[in-house]
């Protein structure tokens, strides 16, 4: 990270940028055989473009089936980047069973994104052993060492940045030819290496997957019930050009300590209804947040305004602004508000939390307005499923919330 | 070139600064705090500004090595100087002043009340939304500043000292939802530039 700061530009030139990357990855691997890992997210797939501009038929593209991808996307990655002008021939690895055992149990978010790095990298380390490969490309870009780092959450790419070294514990040395870029630069390093739209402007997706956002422990129904949901909340949503959405998965289980009570109080004030309207509940499962550059895994409240209200509140940002201040001010063991937008008694013991956010650069995010009918109408197509009781909308920006839930 | 490093206290938002330097034209990149005075002035800077981080800075007798290092620096260093978030706390300490626990943390967005624009702030009054992520906050500014901002919560969202041109943020001007974050750095460029010229 620190010789290459020091190189000066005006803002972000892709073709400087280029014609240095390149050259500093030819020099570095000699003409040995390199392996790229690829996710099909934009950043892995800009980086690996970058390495194969310097490194041609040395560069092996390699993408791991976690299982924890969304519902058919690693048959259709494989083949959209075989296409021009990407032309990639990926090779996938077939590894859902280690991933799914390695985290079965651990209902903490970080050990679940440890165990997924450990098992990634022990997936990588067999592959690089194969193909007698020195060295792995991959897509870190700038916020997942700035979080790793800082202690935020365990990035699953992040190694050497924590003290970890790769060619000690793992036999290979790691390239990040993006570790210095954000999104943003990162979508216009794309669309100048002729990357198609659809690529270069492709919705994020965390590498530990739905493993992230299946909120505390991980179970087959949880991350089936899941797909379902993130295929309605992505059909819903991508029309409005949000920057990040998708739903989380949680379970219907909910702490004493602070009271509903007292929690439905504070959430009335804030808002200036009485305390009839108002009723919230407070999840057991933690959720992280960042407050004050500190990790904070901490509770996530579920507010339900009375239908009138709702109705009325539902697409007021101010009003809900104050109902996510007002709750996490006076509560410092509260991270996370979220709304509730429709339920159906009687339902399963699973509720869906939809977050959706505008963000340059995924270091701060506001909630985006989605308007309540479409609300509505994702959360009455994902009660269908029967495991489900409960849709709420995420209405806390980052800080203090954090875009994942976990 | 104009030469600006950004020190590094582990803060979210610390490589955003050098990326805003950047975008303006400046040469920047990102230093430890440890880093010796020697080093540091043979880079030739051309002034320095310190982001944010996690720790707390309440008990001045007890800060982290990092943050021990930086308040070495912010007494050190006599060149024009922006403090940002919890560096804006220790300048505030360094100095004499006092940081508590926020009565009322922020975090997301705030609204800022200008009280003197000067030409740090040049541009920015009346009001503006300004993005936060604070537990603690100064309550009590050291003597030879000046508050130049207010919220509703915090009573010391900006200072400057009177003669120097040394100046505290709480909020974060580096971030893309910070409105006219950029024409704070700008400000900040012409004082360094002025500076220079005399």
């Amino acid at each position: 990270m620190g010789e290459r700061l020091s190189v000066a530009v005006q803002g972000f030139h892709p073709s400087s940028f280029l014609s240095e990357e390149t050259a500093r990855l030819r020099e570095l691997t000699q003409g040995k055989k390199v392996i790229s890992a690829v996710s099909g997210g934009v950043d892995s797939t800009v980086a690996t473009l970058v390495a194969r501009e310097a490194l041609g038929d040395n560069l092996l593209p390699i993408m791991i089936d976690t299982g924890l991808l969304r519902a058919g996307e690693p048959e259709q990655v494989k083949e959209s980047l075989s296409r021009s002008p990407t032309a990639l021939k990926i090779r996938l690895v077939h590894a859902s069973g280690k991933f799914l055992a390695s985290v079965k149990g651990e209902t903490t978010a970080e050990e679940k994104r440890k165990k997924f790095r450990e098992t990634f990298y022990q997936v990588l380390k067999e592959e690089a052993q194969k193909e007698g490969c020195e060295y792995i490309v991959q897509g870190t870009i700038a916020p997942d060492w700035i979080e790793t780092q800082g202690g935020i959450k365990t990035q699953h790419n992040i190694l050497e940045q924590v003290g970890i070294d790769p060619a000690t514990t793992y036999g290979f040395k790691i390239i990040e030819p993006l570790a210095d870029l954000y999104k943003d630069q990162v979508r216009s390093l794309g669309r100048y290496l002729n990357l198609p739209k659809e690529l270069s402007e492709r919705q994020p997706f965390p590498g530990p997957g739905l493993l992230v956002r299946s909120i505390g422990n991980v179970t087959k129904e949880k991350v089936r019930v899941l797909k379902e949901a993130t295929k309605i909340v992505e059909a819903g949503l991508s029309p409005f050009n949000y920057e990040q959405y998708f739903p989380a998965v949680i379970e219907n289980r909910f702490a004493k300590d602070p009271s509903p009570k007292t929690i439905s109080e504070t959430a009335g004030e804030a808002l200036g209804l009485p305390k009839s309207e108002v009723h919230a509940d407070v999840f057991e499962d933690r959720v992280t947040g960042v407050k004050g550059d500190q990790r904070c895994y901490g509770l996530l409240a579920g507010v339900k305004l009375s239908e009138e209200s709702s109705e009325t509140y539902g697409w007021l940002q101010d009003r809900l602004r104050q109902l996510q201040t007002g709750i996490v001010e006076k509560f410092p063991d509260i991270t996370r508000v979220a709304l509730l937008v429709k339920e159906r008694r009687g339902g399963g013991s699973l509720s869906i939390l939809v977050r959706a956010v505008s963000t340059r650069d995924f270091m701060t995010a506001a909630v985006s307005p989605v308007p309540w009918k479409i609300l509505k109408d994702i959360s009455k197509q994902i009660l269908k499923e029967e495991s489900v009781s409960r849709v709420y909308y995420d209405i806390t920006p980052k800080p203090p919330g954090t875009i994942e839930f976990e | 070139m104009t030469t600006i490093p950004v020190v590094y206290v582990k803060g979210q938002y610390n490589h955003l600064i050098v990326r805003n330097l950047k975008e303006l034209g400046v040469d920047s990149k990102l230093l430890p705090p440890s880093v010796p005075l020697e080093q540091l002035e043979s880079m030739k800077p051309d002034a320095l500004v310190m982001g944010g981080g996690p720790q707390s800075v309440r008990s001045p007798d007890k800060l982290t090595g990092e943050l021990a290092d930086a308040a070495r620096l912010i007494r050190q260093v006599k060149l024009p100087m922006l403090c940002i978030c919890v560096t804006h706390q220790l300048l505030a300490t360094a100095f004499g002043g006092v940081t508590e626990a926020a009565r009322k943390p922020e975090f997301g967005p705030v609204e800022i009340s200008v009280i003197d624009e000067g030409q740090i702030l040049a541009g920015l009054g009346p009001s503006f939304t300004a993005w936060e992520s604070h537990n603690d906050e100064v309550v009590k500014t050291p003597q030879g500043f000046q508050i130049i901002a207010r919220s509703s919560n915090c009573s010391v969202e900006a200072m400057r000292h009177e003669t120097r041109d040394v100046f505290g943020v709480q909020f974060h001007p580096e971030v893309s939802h910070t409105q006219k974050g950029v024409d704070l750095f700008k400000n900040f460029l012409h004082i360094v530039e002025e500076h220079n010229r005399t």
